[in-house]
């Protein structure tokens, strides 16, 4: 349980090390709830390795562009100070109450005075430095920002290649830079930083595929790493997206991935977990990029366990991707060509030598560079591989008490499992710092806003280059000169990033200089950008709702990236209409709403009651409604793991201080009836076995039912005693009652088929852990395991070494040679067709094990209606984001974990419920909450009440009302402003204009539709 | 030649060996087919000082055959080798032969590793073996020597040589221990260090084919034709390798590759430090090749 720790004893703040995706979700989430954070980061600029990558599987989306309004909220974000450039140097003192020593190394670039504008890197004359952040692929200037999204958008002098530094004779940056900023003589500074807790997410280093010399990587120049390629793929990478080998700046056309490099190997006995799908993902893109190319992916085997990555990985099949199920030994250059020849065993078990254009080695993750040294400084144990010690369910604690850790430095993972973990260990150092919340917070100071009512509209246009994204195919200086001939355009100009923060400076000198006061954006999308042009109004001193934007980018460029010229043209009409709205745009006031501080769980397992002890932990009320007769959920059924820790004695432990607890309400034998209201007041009616009804009233929901096990109908299972499931075997084993001469295992029962597509993740490595339980028990035993690919993720690996070498034999088969079970005369026997040996086996067994699949809830699809929130194709409910959002719904106040999103060890369960703890606090310890402006309101003159536009609204935001006026019985509709989303489907359904939704209303709507028709603006009808 | 020359004016000065006598054990390769292996050999130690003392009536390793035969011949033929230098008062052991520095190694290995094996070979041998000498590979002393020392060649032939180690002398890893399994370097470091060139090259440890040249030549000529063309697409103009097997595979089967472009000269790495240490080429035997060497020996 977690420790109470006195209020006057505890510091305000939680430093957070390390800038990447896991990092900033962890600030994000602290400085949500209140929370002063350090974001202290070692490199120039946070963002850490996914901004670097091209594009994230299974969605393909792009990682800069989901990443970017990350990095710019966290900047903005007025509770987190971002210490870049920082490196950590020692922690003293105890947990409620560290000091962190951290040295800022000198940048010689000073932060409050320069403001990126990029004069000095432009003139630097060193030019020739390989560019770290494209692996050396491209060339950087000795003074240099790391990418064009930096935050902070600031500079650093390299000294090693400096020639004021080496020489003592250059200066030029200091003479170009108009603000002062550039300083020769800047020392690095020590601070200390008092902190109630630290949360580490440094990330991982690639492995060095040098190391594997049989690749031959460092000595053929056509033999790269997967990150170099991912560079390569990118659109501000070095060849700007364009695939071109690096030998001859030739197109390839045959490019071979060859995967575990550094990873489930005699030396890295672990799966680095990511590198079969960011593979797949490269070679899909790639063959996206370059019509024709033919991509090869040579493995051991496909591990797709994550959410969607079994179908990514079906498609990738279908559109051409070949995989070869084979680990070549060695790649070998050919002088002339600088081709690359692999030797490998095709499917028919022949030896075959093929020539490659480039070969792309898909190298693990390994822990971050300097984790011994911060191991030291921090007081950290490392584990045998190098990674962060961690405790069997206590995936985010380190060693050291106030010590937290998310991402892959605990174990290789992907950013979801990264983000899930970051908002979990927010939540553990909340447990600690949450009586100090508001402390060291100083509101945002905004300029008053200006009052342009009475003001003829003057507009600013920026359309933006979004480096080749937009530029590539758009003219954009043709755009920019046509927005100047628009009506009531003040000003128009165009960026490389509109989102960069030199952009948004710009944007705010172009609002004082021209006195503008509206603004008008050409970019990518305002799904993700809006907020950030938002605010640069509100610093501007404008209402925020005086902003429109124009998507020419994922509506335009990325649709029509073959045809320049009308994507130009539809540019041009897109930020015409966008100018017309924008003229008739009024400010809106946003609406804000009180939040009810407690909590409803929905589920009583692992991941409801970790959940349910972390908001506890923070003061948080919560009730947990399980419609079981006790609590445990599943995990009642995990009798032991892979590792030595004890389920039971943790389901005990758990289930004791749940009961205890006082701020958690468990309500048993009970179910969700029906959920009213909205985010931050809930009124939830639950039901117990009486049949008697409760109403809770509360802000959030955290939904955490789990999943079931499959049952099987096939392999004889119901027919033949003998003939069992994991499960069940698991039980036997632990009752001591096992006793088989022969035990088959067969994997995917009831996952990959036709009925249920998906992995189910978890059988592999359970299949392992019993099949060494049984060795250890009788080392006679003989074991078998049939299986297709074997998925033994991450640091499970060692464990299906392990099992090797303990005489398991494991046997592979095709998708198409499923085993048979038969039985005659009480005996039961196994065929299965072996994939390597090519010919049938059989295998006579006392016992048949079955590794049955994860199935989701028969009652999800009624529980997603009563929530307002979507399952997926698969049945589990489907988050707002797979890789940014993984425990969030998209609907507000709503979040879940564990099974119910998708089938997970119980390690991973305790992350993603710590995860939703962290999300659902965030809220309900604010007591109120600001709501956007866009919202339908009623008008209440031209509602009649007829009620078309209640059923029509896809958030149930909208009720009927009837009331007695003169003696008559009136209706009219009322709109929940706490779940409208302000969509318009009530706005375009009304036949009576009785509905306005604000910023989105008919009026501007018209001008853009009369504006792109050229046609006089329609009039009379206009509410 | 069985006594150690001493040099008094060797390239590596006085001091270069270090003074420590090493046993030298030659296997029956380099005091038959591969003699000049041999001859080069002790030409270049006695040049760098490096005193070799021949054990005593040693026996045949065991190479190919033996442990097709028992794993515990394999290991005792070895062990009984190693215990003749460690009587005659030696502690390390250089074996030039890959195929008896594979034997010896793993011989080596499994005393240390397993008490079992260990026991049983003393009762074959009929007496305890104590502790183990450690057996060297002369391109590790070499190397050592070469980079400790600025060894004075007198003209920098800057020949382009492609460094053949096989597949024998560096793998497995864990039982022969030395340099990088995959893209070894020494022999590459110390030709560098005398004055030739070395590539940058696919083939170093691939297998030449070894024994098969016999049982089933289509074999060897196959797996040869592509190490060949590798070294000579890439312009070298000779191959150094460490092997006699090796030396046997490619120098003899050249002509039957029929291709007039296969006439590539191999020499073995010691062959190639005598010359550019200036050693006369009779005392190298760099004749006894069926592949001429004169291209080479005009240009050192």
């Amino acid at each position: 349980m977690t420790k109470d720790y006195k209020k006057s004893a505890v510091a305000g703040a939680v430093a957070v090390i390390g800038g990447g995706v896991g990092g900033m979700q962890a600030a994000l989430d602290l400085a949500d709830s209140g929370i002063k954070v350090y974001l202290i980061d070692t490199l120039p600029s946070i963002g850490g390795m996914m901004a670097q990558l091209d594009k994230t599987f299974p969605t393909n989306d792009c990682s800069m562009c989901i990443l970017a309004p990350r990095l710019v909220g966290t900047q903005r974000h007025p509770n987190i100070e971002i210490l870049s450039y920082t490196d950590v140097k020692g922690l003293s003192g105890t947990a409620g109450n560290f000091t962190l020593a951290v040295n800022r190394k000198a940048k010689f670039v000073h932060d409050d005075l320069c403001v990126g504008c990029g004069d000095c890197w432009e003139k630097c004359p060193v030019k020739n430095i390989p560019n770290e952040f494209d692996y050396g692929l491209s060339k950087r200037t000795a003074i240099y920002r790391m990418f064009p999204q930096a935050i902070p958008n600031i500079p650093v002098i390299d000294k090693a290649h400096c020639l004021r530094f080496k020489t003592g004779k250059c200066g030029i940056c200091r003479k170009v830079c108009k603000a002062n900023a550039v300083d020769y003589e800047m020392k690095d500074t020590e601070l200390k930083l008092n902190v109630a807790g630290v949360v580490l997410a440094p990330g991982y280093t690639l492995y060095d595929s040098a190391l594997k010399q049989e690749f031959g990587y460092g000595r053929h120049k056509n033999v790269i790493s997967s990150l170099e390629f991912e560079r390569i793929l990118n659109a501000s990478g070095p060849y700007c997206g364009e695939i071109l080998r690096p030998s001859d700046k030739k197109h390839p056309h045959k490019v071979a991935f060859i995967q575990c490099v550094g990873s489930r190997d005699s030396e890295n006995n672990y799966c680095s977990s990511v590198c079969c799908m960011y593979a797949t993902k490269e070679a899909l893109i790639a063959m996206e990029h370059a019509a024709g190319l033919e991509c090869s992916i040579f493995h051991i085997d496909i591990r797709a366990f994550g959410k969607g990555f079994d179908s990514y990985y079906e498609r990738a099949k279908q559109q051409g991707v070949r995989y070869i199920r084979c680990r070549p030994s060695a790649v070998k250059e050919s002088p002339k060509t600088h081709n690359l020849s692999v030797k490998y065993y095709d499917e028919s078990g022949k030896m075959k030598g093929e020539e490659f254009d480039m070969v792309v080695l898909s190298a693990g993750l390994r822990p971050p560079k300097d984790s011994a040294s911060t191991a030291g400084i921090l007081g950290l144990e490392l584990n045998n591989f190098g990674f962060c010690k961690t405790a069997q369910f206590e995936p985010v604690k380190s060693t050291r008490e106030g010590v937290f850790v998310c991402g892959p430095f605990s174990e290789p993972k992907d950013i979801p499992e990264t983000v899930m973990e970051a908002s979990a260990a927010a939540s553990k150092a909340l447990s600690i710092v949450y009586s100090q919340r508001g402390t060291l917070v100083k509101p945002k100071t905004l300029p008053a806003e200006k009052d342009v009512s009475a003001q003829e509209p003057r507009v600013g246009v920026f359309i933006c280059h979004c480096g080749a994204n937009i530029a590539g195919v758009v003219r954009v200086p043709e755009v920019v000169e046509y927005s100047k001939t628009l009506p009531n355009v003040a000003f128009a100009g165009n960026t490389i990033y509109a989102c960069a923060n030199d952009s948004l400076e710009k944007i705010k000198a172009a609002i004082k200089e021209n006195n503008l006061n509206r603004l008008v954006v050409a970019a990518c999308t305002p799904r993700t950008h809006e907020p950030l042009f938002r605010s640069a109004m509100q610093e501007s001193g404008l209402n925020p709702y005086l902003f429109e934007m124009a998507n020419i980018r994922d509506q335009n460029s990325w649709v029509h990236m073959k045809e320049p010229e009308k994507a130009t043209q539809k540019a041009k009409e897109l930020v015409k209409m966008a100018v017309a709205k924008a003229r008739k745009l009024q400010p809106l006031k946003p609406r804000t709403m009180k939040i009810n501080p407690s909590v409803l769980i929905i589920g009583g397992g692992l991941s409801a009651m970790t959940s349910a002890l972390d908001l506890a932990a923070c003061a948080l009320e919560v009730h947990l409604v399980e419609r079981e007769k006790e609590l445990g959920g599943n995990f009642r059924k995990v009798k032991y793991l892979l590792d030595a820790a004890k389920p039971a004695d943790k389901l005990a432990a758990m289930v004791r201080s749940v009961t205890a607890n006082k701020n958690i309400k468990v309500h048993l034998n009970s179910h969700v009836n029906a959920i009213d209201g909205s985010w931050g007041n809930f009124k939830t009616t639950i039901k117990d076995g009486s049949g008697k009804t409760t109403e809770l009233k509360h802000g959030v929901i955290i939904l955490a039912t789990g999943a079931t096990e499959y049952k099987p109908v096939e392999y004889l299972y119901g027919k033949d005693k003998n003939v069992i499931t994991q499960l069940e075997l698991e039980s036997a084993l632990a009752s001591g009652d096992f006793k088989a001469g022969t035990v088959v295992m067969i994997q995917c029962v009831g996952s990959r088929n036709t009925e249920h597509p998906y992995c189910s993740r978890l059988c592999c490595s359970q299949a392992v852990k019993n099949a060494l339980a049984i060795k250890e028990k009788n080392p006679e035993t003989e074991v078998y395991v049939l299986y297709r690919d074997m998925r033994t993720y991450g640091f499970r690996e060692e464990y299906y070494t392990r099992a090797r070498e303990k005489g398991v034999v494991f046997m592979r088969f095709e998708d198409a040679d499923l085993p048979e079970v038969k039985q005659s005369g009480g005996k039961l026997a196994v065929t299965v067709k072996d994939a390597m040996l090519k010919a049938p086996v059989r295998i006579e067994a006392q016992k048949v094990v079955l590794s049955t699949g994860i199935a989701p809830n028969s009652d999800n699809a009624e529980l997603a209606q009563l929530l307002k929130v979507p399952v997926n194709q698969d049945g589990f409910f489907l988050e707002a984001h797979m890789k940014l959002r993984p425990v969030d719904f998209a609907s507000d106040g709503v979040f879940l974990c564990g099974l119910c999103h998708w089938p997970k060890d119980s390690q991973e369960s305790i992350a993603q419920a710590g995860g939703a703890a962290a999300r659902a606090a965030a809220i309900t310890l604010k007591e109120t909450v600001e709501l956007d402006a866009h919202y339908a309101v009623v008008i209440d003159s031209n509602c009649d009440g007829c009620a078309l536009c209640v059923n029509a609204c896809p958030y149930k935001a909208i009720t009927l009302l009837e009331y007695a006026k003169d003696g008559m019985v009136r209706k009219i509709v009322e709109i929940n402003p706490g779940l409208c989303k302000g969509c318009g489907v009530c706005q375009a359904t009304c036949p009576k204009l009785g509905v306005r939704v604000q910023g989105f209303a008919l009026d501007q709507l018209y001008s853009m539709i009369d504006s792109l028709f050229e046609t006089e603006p329609a009039t009379g009808i206009l509410p | 030649m069985k006594e150690s020359e001493k040099s008094k004016s060797g390239p590596g000065g006085p001091q270069a060996g270090g003074g420590v006598k090493y046993a030298y054990y030659p296997g029956c390769s380099l005091h038959s087919t591969s003699f000049e292996y041999d001859r080069s050999f002790r030409e270049v130690c006695a040049a760098l000082n490096i005193e070799l003392e021949e054990i005593p009536d040693w026996t045949c390793c065991g190479a190919s055959s033996a442990h097709q035969v028992s794993r515990l011949l394999a290991i005792s033929l070895p062990v009984s080798n190693m215990l003749k230098a460690k009587e005659a008062g030696h502690e390390e052991m250089l074996v030039p032969c890959a195929a008896c520095f594979s034997r010896l190694k793993t011989a080596e290995h499994e005393m240390a590793k397993d008490p079992k094996t260990k026991a049983e070979v003393e009762e074959i041998l009929g007496k305890k073996t104590g502790h183990a000498i450690k057996i060297t590979h002369p391109l590790e002393i070499i190397e050592k020597i070469a980079a400790s020392k600025d060894i004075a060649i007198k003209k920098k032939s800057g020949i382009k040589v492609a460094c053949y180690y096989g597949c024998l002398l560096t793998k497995p890893p864990k039982v022969t221990g030395f340099d990088n399994c995959e893209y070894p370097m020494s022999m590459d470091n110390i030709l560098r260090k005398f004055g030739f060139e070395t590539l940058d090259w696919s083939y170093k440890t691939d297998c030449c084919g070894a024994a098969f040249g016999i049982s089933d030549p289509a074999i060897v000529k196959k797996l040869i034709r592509k190490i060949l063309d590798n070294a000579i697409e890439l312009g070298a103009e000779a191959i150094a390798v460490a092997c006699p097997l090796c030396h046997t595979n490619l120098d003899v089967r050249q002509p039957e590759l029929g291709d007039e472009k296969y006439k590539i000269p191999i020499l073995y790495f010691t062959q190639l430090m005598g010359l550019a240490m200036e050693i006369p080429t009779e005392k190298l035997a760099v004749s006894s090749h069926l592949t001429q060497t004169d291209t080479i020996l005009k240009r050192v």
